[in-house]
C-alpha cells in the first residue's frame, strides 16, 4: 500500500498564487474605477460645472434650468412617447404571433415561424435600411402604393410613425424568443384540467395561459421600454428626434454654436441612465417576488388548439399570413435586389434577364450625364462590398474590434465567476465575490450611449495618468477605447450567461478533481473549462454578432479612425450617384444585408445547432463520420493491420474532418 | 489506520459534529449510517479534507492530515453522484488522476486497462462518453477512477443510492467482493440499514451529530446500545405499558421504568410459539404478503404488534384468525430513561 504523500509546506510570503490574486485584484479595481465609474461621474460633474457663456463662471444649475425651461424636454418626450407605444406595438405582435406559432393550431405554423424570426440573423442598422429600401419615398412598396393610390403621400415613411413601425417589428424577436419558451414550457395538462372543469377555449387562455407567461411579459415590456427609450439607429435613418440622436449630436457640438453642449448631452445621458435604473429595479423587485412554477410531477408537452369557430380561424390565418409578409418582404426583396444591376435598383424594377454579383464582389465603370449634358464615364465607381475599400474597412475594422471586445469580455468573465464560485473553508461563496459580481453588472445600469459619450469626453485628455497620460480619443488609440467601450458594455450580459453555466457545475466534480490530486488551476483548466466551454463560445458568438453589426456606440465616438461597418452601412443610405460617386451605395447594401444574415445565421447554427451537443453526440457524429470515411476509401484503400494497442486520447485528421463535415451539414 | 480524534465541525452557528472519535482499521470495511443530516458525509468530509475540523485531528497511518491539503491526501472518493467528468471519456475519466501525477502515457494506459478488467469494463467502453454509460456501468468507473491511483484509503458517500433496487443488490455484492480483492481501507456513507449490516466490517450508527454505537453488524443489530439504534436499525415493536404489566403478571421479570423492544423475527407464531418462555393468545388483524416471509399484525392484549414468519406456503394465517404468539425473555431488549441499554 502506497503512504501518504509528505509534501513539505511551501513557506508563506508572496507565492505565485498569492501573486495571481494580487494582480487580479488590481485589474478589476482598474477595470471598475478607471472605465467605470470615474469616466460616468465626470460626465455627472460636467452637468455642475457648465460655464455660462456670457460671464464665463461656472453655473451649476445653468443646464438644469435650462432643461426645465423647455428646449431640451422634447427629446425626453419624444423618446418617452416612443418607448410607450413600442410597449404596446411590440407586446400586440409580440404575443400575436407566438400564440399563432406555438398555441393555436395556425396552418404552415413553421413557415410562419421562419419569417417570424427572420428577425433574429437582421437587426439594427440592416433591418432600418432594408426598411428605407421598400418604404421610403423612392420605395418599391411606396412606389407601387403610390402607382396604385395617386392621391398617397409618398413621404410617409419618416419620422415617428416609420420609426414605431420599423422598431415594432424589430424588436419582436425576444417574444420570439423568451415568450416562445415560456409558452412551451406550459403543461398541457393545465390546459386539460380547466377544459375538464369547464372553462371554454378562451377563459383558459386568458385564465390559464396568459397568468403563467406573465413573467416573462412582464421582463420583456421592461426591455421594450429601455429599446424604446435609448433607440438609436432607427431614429438617425428615419429622421426621429429622440434623446440618443440628440446626445451624439451635441457630444459633436461646439460652444460657439450653441449653450454648453456637453453638459446638456451629459444631463440627457444622465436621466437615460435614471429611467434605466428605475426600470431595473422595478424588473428586478418583480422577479424576487418569484414565479408561477409548474408543481406537475410529470409534465404533458402543450397540444395546438383548433380554433372551432370558422369565422375566426380564417381572420387568425390572414393575420398570420399578413404578418408573414410584412417579415418576409424586406428580406426577400433584399436577396432578390442585391443580385440587380444598378439600373435595375434605380428603377425599382425587377430584371429578370440581368442578374450580377457586381453588388458583392468586382468593379464596373458608371456613365452619366453632366448637368450641362457631357458624357462622362467614371471608371470602376461601381464596386460590390468585398471590392469597395470603404465598405472592405468597414467590415475589417468591425471584425477586429468586435472580436477583440467579445473575447476579452468573455476571458475577464470566465476568471471573476470562477473567483465568484470559489467557497471559503466554511463552505460558503466569499463577500468579495459578491462585490466582483455587482461591479461587473455595473454597466448595465448605464445606457451604452452614457458609457460612450462619457469615454469619448473623460478619455480626450492627455491628463489621465492611469492610462499613461496617453489621449484615447486621439487618432487610432481611440480603436482601443472603442474595444474598451465594446467589452465593458458586454461584462453583464457575458456575466450572467457564463455565470449560470458555472452553476451547473455540479461541485462534486471540482472536489472529485481535488481528490485525484489535482490542484485548483487544474481542475479549472480541465474539469470546468471544459464543461463552459460551449457556452463561453456561445457567449462570445452572441457578443461578436452584436457588436459586428453595432451602429450607436460607433456613432458616439464618431471617429474616422473607428468607423465601424454600421457606419458604412449608414453612410450608403444617403444620396448616391450623384457626379459618379456613391454609386450602387443601395446594391451594396443590399448586399451587406445579405451577408450580415448569412453570418448572423452561421453564428446562430454554431451555438444553438453544434455547441449544444455534448461528448455523446460528437462522439456518435464522429463515429457516423469516420464509417463513411471508410466506407467511401473503400477498395482504393489497402485495409491496415490491426492497432496493438488502442489510444483512445488519440485525435486523428479523419475525426476533425468527420467532426467538420458533420459540422457543415 | 485512520483516527479521528475528538472531530468538531462547525457551520456558522449550527454544530454539525460533536466530539467525534472513531478508530478504523487497516482493510476494514467501515460504515457510517445514520439518518438524513445526522453528520455522516460530514464527518467522511472531514477526513478527505473537504471540511476543516473547528477541533480535532484526523490521522491516517499515525500521521495528523487535519492540516493537509485535500489532493495531497490520496484518499478516494466515490460520490453519489459520481461525479464523472462529463466532458471526457471514460478512459479519460480514468485517467485523470494519473495524467495529475505525470506518469508516462505507456504506464497510465497499462493501469487504466488494467483496472478496467478488474471492474469489467470494456475497451469499447472506455472509448465512450461516460453518459452513454447506464447508471452501474458509471459506478464501476467512478470506483475504476478512484482505485487506478492506489489510494490509501477510498470514501463511499451513498454509491449505490442513484440505483434502482436490484442493481442496488447485486453491485453490494460486487462492491464486497471488490473491497477484499483489492484489501484496501475503506469508509462507507449510508442510510440504508440493509446495505450497512451486509456490507460492512464495522458500522458507526450516528444521530444528531454524535456516534451513537460503533460495532460489528451483528452487536448493532442484536445488541444495540441505544434506543435510538435500536429503533433505526430494522424493524421492532415497541412494547407499550399495558403489555409490560401483563407480560410481568405472567411472570416475566420487566421493570416498568425501562422501555422494552421486540424485533419482529423474534416472535414466534402458532405451532412454532410451543417452546417460547410465554405464549400469548392473539388475534390476526392484517397481511402483508413480501414473498419471501409474511408480515402479520397481531391484537395482543391492548396492544397491536407486528410479527414475520418465513413463507413455508402453508401456514398462511388469515384476518379474524386465533393465534398463538410467543415470547422468548432473552429477546426482550430494554432502555433506561437515558435511552441506554440495559441488560436484563
Amino acid at each position: 500500500m502506497t503512504t501518504l504523500r509528505d509534501r513539505a509546506q511551501k513557506p508563506a510570503g508572496l507565492r505565485p498564487g498569492v501573486l495571481l490574486k494580487l494582480f487580479g485584484v488590481g485589474f478589476f479595481v482598474y477595470l471598475f474605477f478607471g472605465f467605470m465609474l470615474l469616466p460616468t461621474l465626470n460626465t455627472l460633474t460636467q452637468i455642475f460645472t457648465a460655464q455660462n457663456p456670457t460671464t464665463g463662471a461656472t453655473d451649476p444649475w445653468a443646464v438644469i434650468r435650462f432643461f426645465l425651461a423647455g428646449s431640451m424636454s422634447k427629446y425626453l418626450w419624444n423618446s418617452v412617447k416612443l418607448a410607450v407605444l413600442l410597449v404596446i406595438t411590440v407586446n400586440v405582435v409580440g404575443v400575436s404571433l407566438v400564440l399563432l406559432t406555438e398555441y393555436f393550431d395556425i396552418k404552415g405554423a413553421n413557415i410562419l415561424r421562419m419569417g417570424y424570426m427572420t428577425t433574429l440573423i437582421y437587426g439594427g442598422i440592416a433591418l432600418g435600411t432594408g426598411y428605407l429600401f421598400l418604404y421610403d419615398s423612392n420605395g418599391i412598396i411606396t412606389t407601387l402604393l403610390v402607382n396604385a393610390f395617386p392621391g398617397m403621400n409618398p413621404n410617409w415613411f419618416s419620422g415617428f410613425r416609420a420609426v414605431l413601425f420599423t422598431m415594432t417589428f424589430a424588436v419582436t424577436s425576444n417574444h420570439m424568443l423568451f415568450l416562445r419558451n415560456a409558452i412551451r414550457g406550459i403543461d398541457y395538462n393545465t390546459v386539460e384540467a380547466a377544459r375538464n372543469l369547464g372553462a371554454g377555449p378562451l377563459r383558459v387562455l386568458w385564465k390559464v395561459v396568459f397568468p403563467t407567461l406573465l413573467p416573462t411579459m412582464f421582463s420583456l415590456t421592461i426591455m421594450t421600454f429601455i429599446t424604446g427609450l435609448c433607440a438609436m439607429s432607427a431614429p438617425v435613418l428615419l429622421g426621429y428626434d429622440s434623446i440618443n440622436p440628440e446626445i451624439v449630436r451635441l457630444a459633436g457640438s461646439s460652444v460657439a454654436d450653441e449653450a454648453f453642449p456637453q453638459a446638456r448631452a451629459a444631463l440627457l445621458s444622465v436621466i437615460l441612465a435614471l429611467f434605466t435604473i428605475g426600470l431595473l429595479t422595478i424588473l428586478s423587485a418583480y422577479e424576487k417576488r418569484g414565479h408561477y412554477l409548474s408543481v406537475s410531477k410529470t409534465k404533458a408537452r402543450l397540444v395546438k388548439q383548433k380554433i372551432h369557430n370558422p369565422v375566426a380561424n380564417v381572420l387568425a390565418h390572414i393575420y398570420a399570413y399578413v404578418l408573414f409578409v410584412v417579415y418576409m418582404t424586406p428580406v426577400v426583396m433584399i436577396v432578390i435586389f442585391s443580385f440587380q444591376t444598378h439600373g435595375a435598383i434605380q428603377m425599382k424594377t425587377l430584371d429578370f434577364s440581368n442578374w450580377t454579383l457586381v453588388n458583392y464582389v468586382g468593379q464596373q465603370d458608371f456613365s452619366y450625364l453632366t448637368s450641362r449634358g457631357v458624357h462622362r464615364v467614371r471608371e470602376g465607381a461601381i464596386s460590390g462590398v468585398f471590392s469597395n475599400e470603404a465598405t472592405l474597412g468597414g467590415i475589417r475594422t468591425s471584425f477586429i474590434l468586435s472580436a477583440l471586445a467579445a473575447a476579452a469580455a468573455c476571458v475577464i468573465v470566465v476568471v471573476a465567476c470562477n473567483y465568484i464560485f470559489k467557497r471559503n473553508k466554511k463552505g460558503k461563496l466569499r463577500k468579495s465575490g459578491a462585490v466582483l459580481e455587482y461591479s461587473l453588472l455595473f454597466p448595465w445600469l448605464l445606457p451604452t450611449i452614457l458609457i460612450c459619450y462619457s469615454y469619448r469626453i473623460y478619455f480626450n485628455s492627455n491628463d489621465i495618468w492611469y492610462v499613461a497620460n496617453q489621449n484615447l480619443y486621439y487618432m487610432q488609440n481611440v480603436r482601443l477605447l472603442i474595444i474598451i467601450a465594446y467589452m465593458v458594455v458586454k461584462l453583464p450580459f457575458s456575466l450572467r450567461m457564463i455565470k449560470a453555466s458555472f452553476y451547473a457545475i455540479d461541485t462534486e466534480l471540482e472536489d472529485a478533481a481535488r481528490s485525484l490530486g489535482a490542484g485548483g488551476l487544474t481542475t479549472f483548466l480541465r474539469v470546468k473549462l471544459p464543461i463552459i466551454l460551449p457556452s463561453v463560445l456561445a457567449v462570445f458568438a452572441l457578443n461578436f454578432n452584436a457588436l459586428f453589426t453595432e451602429y450607436d456606440m460607433s456613432a458616439t465616438f464618431a471617429s474616422s479612425y473607428g468607423t465601424s461597418y454600421a457606419m458604412v452601412l449608414q453612410s450608403m443610405t444617403r444620396e448616391e450617384g450623384l457626379y459618379g460617386y456613391n454609386v450602387n451605395a443601395t446594391g451594396r447594401r443590399n448586399a451587406s444585408t445579405v451577408f450580415i444574415m448569412l453570418v448572423s445565421g452561421l453564428i446562430l447554427y454554431l451555438v444553438y445547432g453544434i455547441g449544444a451537443r455534448d461528448l455523446a453526440e460528437r462522439l456518435a457524429r464522429r463515429d457516423k463520420w469516420r464509417k463513411r470515411w471508410d466506407k467511401m476509401k473503400g477498395p482504393f484503400v489497402r485495409r491496415k493491420a490491426p492497432m496493438v494497442k488502442e489510444q483512445p486520447n488519440l485525435v486523428d485528421i479523419e475525426d476533425v474532418v468527420g467532426d467538420f463535415v458533420g459540422a457543415m451539414r | 489506520m485512520i483516527e479521528l480524534k475528538d472531530i468538531v465541525v462547525q457551520f456558522g452557528d449550527f454544530t454539525a459534529l460533536h466530539n467525534i472519535d472513531v478508530h478504523v482499521k487497516e482493510g476494514e470495511f467501515f460504515t457510517f449510517l445514520g439518518p438524513s443530516g445526522c453528520g455522516k458525509t460530514t464527518t467522511l468530509r472531514a477526513i478527505t479534507g473537504f471540511v476543516e475540523p473547528a477541533q480535532g485531528s484526523v490521522h491516517v497511518a499515525g500521521r495528523d492530515i487535519t492540516r493537509v491539503p485535500i489532493e495531497e491526501r490520496n484518499i478516494a472518493i466515490v460520490f453519489q453522484s459520481y461525479a464523472l467528468f462529463p466532458t471526457m471519456t471514460v478512459y479519460d475519466n480514468i485517467a485523470f488522476g494519473l495524467k495529475i501525477r505525470r506518469l508516462k502515457k505507456d504506464e497510465i494506459d497499462r493501469k487504466v486497462r488494467a483496472i478496467a478488467q478488474k471492474l469489467d469494463l470494456s475497451d469499447e467502453q472506455l472509448k465512450k462518453a461516460v453518459s452513454q454509460l447506464s447508471g452501474g456501468q458509471q459506478q464501476r468507473v467512478a470506483i475504476a477512477r478512484s482505485l487506478v491511483n492506489d489510494p490509501d484509503i477510498i470514501c463511499m458517500d451513498e454509491p449505490l443510492s442513484n440505483l434502482d433496487a436490484k442493481l442496488r443488490v447485486q453491485l453490494r455484492n460486487e462492491l464486497k467482493d471488490m473491497q477484499k480483492n483489492f484489501g484496501i481501507t475503506s469508509i462507507y456513507v449510508t442510510h440504508d440499514q440493509e446495505e450497512a449490516l451486509t456490507l460492512s466490517d464495522r458500522i458507526a450508527v450516528f444521530n444528531k451529530g454524535y456516534i451513537e454505537q460503533i460495532g460489528t453488524p451483528n452487536e448493532v443489530y442484536n445488541r444495540s446500545a441505544t434506543e435510538f439504534v435500536c429503533n433505526f436499525i430494522g424493524d421492532i415493536n415497541r412494547l407499550e405499558p399495558p403489555l409490560v404489566e401483563a407480560l410481568r403478571a405472567k411472570g416475566l421479570a420487566l421493570d416498568p421504568a425501562h422501555t422494552h423492544y421486540l424485533r419482529l423475527e423474534r416472535l414466534s407464531l402458532g405451532e412454532e410459539s410451543a417452546l417460547a418462555d410465554l405464549i400469548l393468545p392473539g388475534v390476526v388483524e392484517s397481511r402483508e404478503y413480501y414473498g419471501l416471509y409474511i408480515k402479520y399484525s397481531i391484537r395482543l392484549d391492548s396492544q397491536l404488534i407486528r410479527a414475520i414468519e418465513k413463507n413455508d406456503g402453508v401456514h398462511i394465517h388469515e384476518p379474524g384468525e386465533q393465534i398463538n404468539v410467543g415470547i422468548m425473555a432473552r429477546d426482550l431488549m430494554r432502555y433506561d430513561a437515558q435511552g441506554k441499554a440495559v441488560s436484563a
